[in-house]
């Protein structure tokens, strides 16, 4: 699944986050009902946050191809019916996939804003990940 | 029919047109989305009686309020943002992201329009003589008028309505019959600001409508978007009845390649430049003239990103470039390479017969290269538009500028360098109206004009910006002394 554009970028983006938020929405409970709810609320802001990116920042001057990021790399599975630990550990798998794809994708953006935002994103997957210990 | 019939706005109402309609059809599927009415010269009649009986009222209205309309227009462009992306791409056939791209741009016209209570501020100086003072005051002129191109269908009407109507005139749309929907979709919104009837008005048709338009004694002006042969009708017709004119006309864009060009940033953006909406916009970059050394490298290079260039339905986000918009429009292209072949030049990488999986009926044709190309030919003198590049191998600074200075139109040229003394030589000499040093695309934003020189402009004033706020007004003059 190449990612070749900036709208395809953006939009493997966003179905990730809106996947991450139905798995914390649909895990949050017992020992992870806090966590996974916040982690849920965050990637629904996240989801608000790329949205407002594909809308505001793209740009005909530098709407180049781009070239070198395969979709594939970042799957990671889900499943929010898993007993507790396994929920656990696919969400640090999640959290941890998510920070290498932002990572990646930062440096082949062409879009400074987007570079940002993504390296933002980054970010906080890892102090996500750091929630989940 | 996804869009059905359209309709045309008029006074503050959705009318059907008498005209006869033609099918508007998705050029990546073939399939008939809408018909669009030829409005005659009695519906543009009623649409002009409509907007001069809306100016006294609307210039009246203070221009804080004015702006306060455009605010909601935005707020609403942006909520239906992706709709109307989506809308574009089913009439126009460009990439998904590139409808994106229009979209802002049309909504950062708007933004900028919403500065009117300042841009429309005019100047005084006390004292001009003893006791007297003097004032220019701006202000707005009456009902003007846009005649609109296919390629960005929502975007060019935005160039001047927004600054027209923060102005205090009212104005009326002749979208392009070709691609009509995104422009009725977003009357849709404009229905809903709810600006005062009259003062937004939508007219569908052809020539016959913009026949009637120029000849309207009652429209002070238009803007008009098109090919060279139009506009020379238009801006000629338009002054003949006494009415101001800005006419952006075709483009036949240079883009030169110094031996000490970043080969890195520079190919993935003429790629861009030459490619993006299957090269069908005035400022897709046509030629690349190649200086010295630089010419073998990079050729090489741009047939390899551009045969790996993936063509497809714009709706699918993985497309690179979609189909061109018509059928007539693939013929004319396809016509093109055939000439080049003719006149000698080398097809590099060979467009013709691509095929898309899925979509058989679609207008498509794949990047284009042809190498060895000489000032002369067809291909270097007129506007393909569509996505074929040529190569000219020249022997340095000088001659490529020679070269640009043979072509009559003068829309955009760009420069690929890492020289200051490069850069500046460009931007000084070549007689082109939108420059781009290492920026392929030299696409002015909505605070500055969108330039154009030659045979691709007629008219002083252009579109965006501060021109389009001096196009949109008269400058009174105010003497004054008191006893």
């Amino acid at each position: 699944m190449e990612l070749g554009t900036f709208g395809a970028v953006l939009k493997f983006a966003l179905e990730m986050e809106t996947r991450a938020a139905a798995f914390y929405e649909a895990g949050a409970r017992g020992g992870l009902a806090e966590r996974f709810g916040d982690l849920a609320r965050g990637s629904r802001k996240r989801v608000r946050r790329l949205e407002q990116a594909r809308r505001e920042l793209v740009n005909e001057m530098i709407l180049e191809s781009i070239a070198g990021l395969d979709g594939e790399v970042y799957q990671v599975e889900l499943d929010a019916e898993a007993e507790e630990a396994e929920r656990l550990h696919q969400a640090r798998m999640l959290e941890e996939t998510a920070t290498r794809f932002y990572r990646d994708a930062a440096a082949k953006m062409p879009i400074r804003e987007v570079v940002r935002l993504f390296e933002r994103l980054a970010r906080e997957n890892e102090k996500r990940r750091a929630r989940l210990q | 029919m996804e869009y059905g019939i359209l309709r045309n706005y008029v006074d503050g109402e959705w009318v059907a047109s008498s005209g006869e309609t033609l099918e508007v059809d998705n050029p990546a599927t073939g399939e008939v989305i809408a018909r669009v009415p030829l409005s005659t010269p009695e519906e543009v009649a009623q649409a002009v009686a409509a907007a001069k009986a809306a100016f006294e009222e609307w210039r009246e209205t203070p221009p804080l309020v004015r702006a306060r309309y455009m605010f909601r227009l935005k707020g609403l462009m942006e909520e239906h943002f992706e709709d109307l992306a989506r809308t574009i791409v089913k009439e126009h056939g460009k990439t998904i992201d590139e409808a994106r791209g229009e979209m802002r741009r049309a909504i950062e016209n708007v933004e900028v329009a919403m500065a009117v209570p300042s841009l429309m501020m005019g100047y005084n100086a006390e004292d001009i003589a003893e006791g007297i003072d003097e004032e220019a005051v701006l202000q707005p002129v009456g009902v003007f008028c846009c005649v609109a191109p296919f390629n960005f269908p929502a975007m060019v009407p935005f160039w001047f309505l927004p600054y027209a109507v923060a102005c205090g005139n009212t104005y009326i749309v002749k979208p392009s019959e070709v691609c009509p929907v995104s422009q009725n979709r977003l009357f849709e919104l404009m229905d809903e600001v709810d600006f005062p009837p009259g003062v937004v008005n939508l007219v569908n048709g052809s020539k016959e409508t913009v026949d009637a338009l120029l000849t309207h004694p009652d429209v002070a002006g238009v803007s008009f978007v098109g090919s060279t042969p139009v506009a020379k009708h238009i801006y000629s017709t338009a002054a003949a009845h006494g009415k101001r004119a800005q006419c952006q006309a075709g483009a036949k864009n240079c883009l030169v390649v110094m031996p000490d060009a970043v080969l890195d940033r520079a190919v993935p953006n003429i790629i861009s430049s030459a490619f993006g909406t299957a090269g069908q916009r005035c400022l897709a970059g046509a030629l690349v003239l190649a200086v010295g050394e630089v010419y073998e490298p990079l050729k090489a290079r741009l047939v390899d990103a551009a045969s790996r260039i993936k063509v497809g339905y714009g709706l699918d986000e993985a497309t690179q470039m979609g189909p061109v918009v018509s059928k007539k429009a693939l013929d004319r292209i396809l016509g093109y390479i055939e000439k080049g072949l003719e006149e000698g030049a080398e097809l590099i990488l060979d467009g013709r017969g691509v095929q898309v999986e899925g979509y058989p009926n679609g207008y498509f044709v794949g990047p284009t290269i042809f190498d060895r190309v000489r000032p002369e030919m067809t291909i270097a003198r007129e506007e393909i538009f569509g996505p074929v590049l040529g190569i000219i191998p020249v022997a340095d600074f000088d001659e490529a500028l020679g070269i640009i200075e043979g072509i009559p139109y003068g829309n955009a040229a760009s420069l690929f360098t890492s020289s200051g003394k490069w850069a500046r030589e460009f931007k000084y000499r070549v007689k082109c109206g939108n420059i781009g040093i290492n920026i392929g695309i030299a696409a002015p934003i909505a605070s500055f004009p969108f330039g154009g020189m030659k045979d691709s402009f007629f008219g002083d004033l252009h579109g965006q910006g501060r021109d389009a706020i001096q196009f949109f007004t008269d400058r009174k003059v105010v003497i004054t002394r008191w006893f």
